[in-house]
């Protein structure tokens, strides 16, 4: 088990068959045959290849491994990510390419059967909402309500997929200057 | 613990530099600033110069050592190189190659 300490510096390249933490300041490359923790106080600069590699500071680099990366609260990365497993919590912040996938080869077995059981249950999701439209009617019988349930039904599904993430500004068209007059004019 | 700490499955070729104190057990290529103690343990390789607090060897150096404080090779140390430092102590069993350089 290594670790760079808080006040300590490295440039140049790590590479070894050990677990790393990093409290302090690397730059350079890190190629570690075991995982890497990136910790809250830590600044890199540096390429990082581990099997996991687990983040809660500040990266500029890419990072790849073979199992998995994770980035925690106050992680803040600028730099491609490349795993099998990419989990990045509330709280962390990336600026790059991210890619589920190792080698090219595609996701291991026990993704695609999480992806299959995952599937089926939306499918059941949606008959279920149809199902509990006509209810709404029967409590608020004002067709008023349904013409705003019709409306909004639609966005809110496509929202849910994305999983809690607010909706995105609308997008406006760009009209070029002067032209907005020149509708005023003719409309 | 040290706050850094070189594991023995570890190898870094370029600089290290640290305000606190460094233990190595892997191995360094190219340059270690250390303000503070630095241990080099047994069966630890250094490929570089050193500059440190006080030192302790139980690995081997290839490069110069200035410590601003004591230096200690303990048995089994092998260095080659030379040494600056305030005091310097060689166990019996150490192997050592260069000049010595203390406050006379």
């Amino acid at each position: 088990m290594a670790t760079i300490g808080k006040s300590a510096r490295v440039k140049g390249r790590i590479h070894g068959n050990e677990d790393l933490t990093v409290f302090g300041r690397v730059e350079g490359e890190v190629n570690i045959d075991g995982d890497v923790v990136i910790e809250a106080s830590a600044l890199v600069a540096a390429n990082i290849s581990a099997h996991v590699i687990t983040v809660r500071g500040a990266i500029k680099g890419d990072l790849t491994a073979s199992d998995a990366v994770r980035l925690e609260d106050g992680a803040r990365v600028v730099g491609d990510l490349r795993a099998p497993r990419v989990a990045i919590a509330p709280g962390a912040l990336v600026r790059g390419y991210v890619q589920t996938a190792h080698n090219g080869k595609e996701v291991p077995a026990r993704r695609p059967a999480a992806a299959q059981v995952a599937r089926p249950a939306a499918r059941v999701a949606v008959p279920a909402r149809p199902a509990a439209l006509p209810t709404t009617p029967t409590t608020t019988p004002t067709t008023q309500a349904v013409r705003v349930v019709a409306k909004v039904e639609p966005k809110r599904a496509a929202l849910s997929i994305a999983g809690g993430i607010k909706a995105p500004p609308p997008v406006v068209p760009v009209l070029k200057k002067g032209s907005k007059g020149a509708l005023k004019r003719r409309g | 613990m040290a706050s850094t700490v070189i594991g023995a499955g570890i190898t870094i070729e370029g600089e290290v530099s640290s305000e606190d104190e460094v233990v190595v057990q892997g191995t360094i290529r190219g340059k270690l600033h250390g303000k503070d103690r630095v241990t080099i343990e047994q069966g630890a390789v250094v490929e570089a110069d050193v500059t440190s607090g006080p030192l302790t060897v139980a690995g081997s150096i290839t490069g110069n050592i200035n410590s601003h404080d004591r230096v200690d090779l303990q048995a089994g140390a092998k260095v080659i190189g030379n040494v600056k430092a305030t005091r310097i102590t060689i166990a019996d069993g150490a192997q050592f190659k260069g000049n010595v350089d203390m406050d006379v």
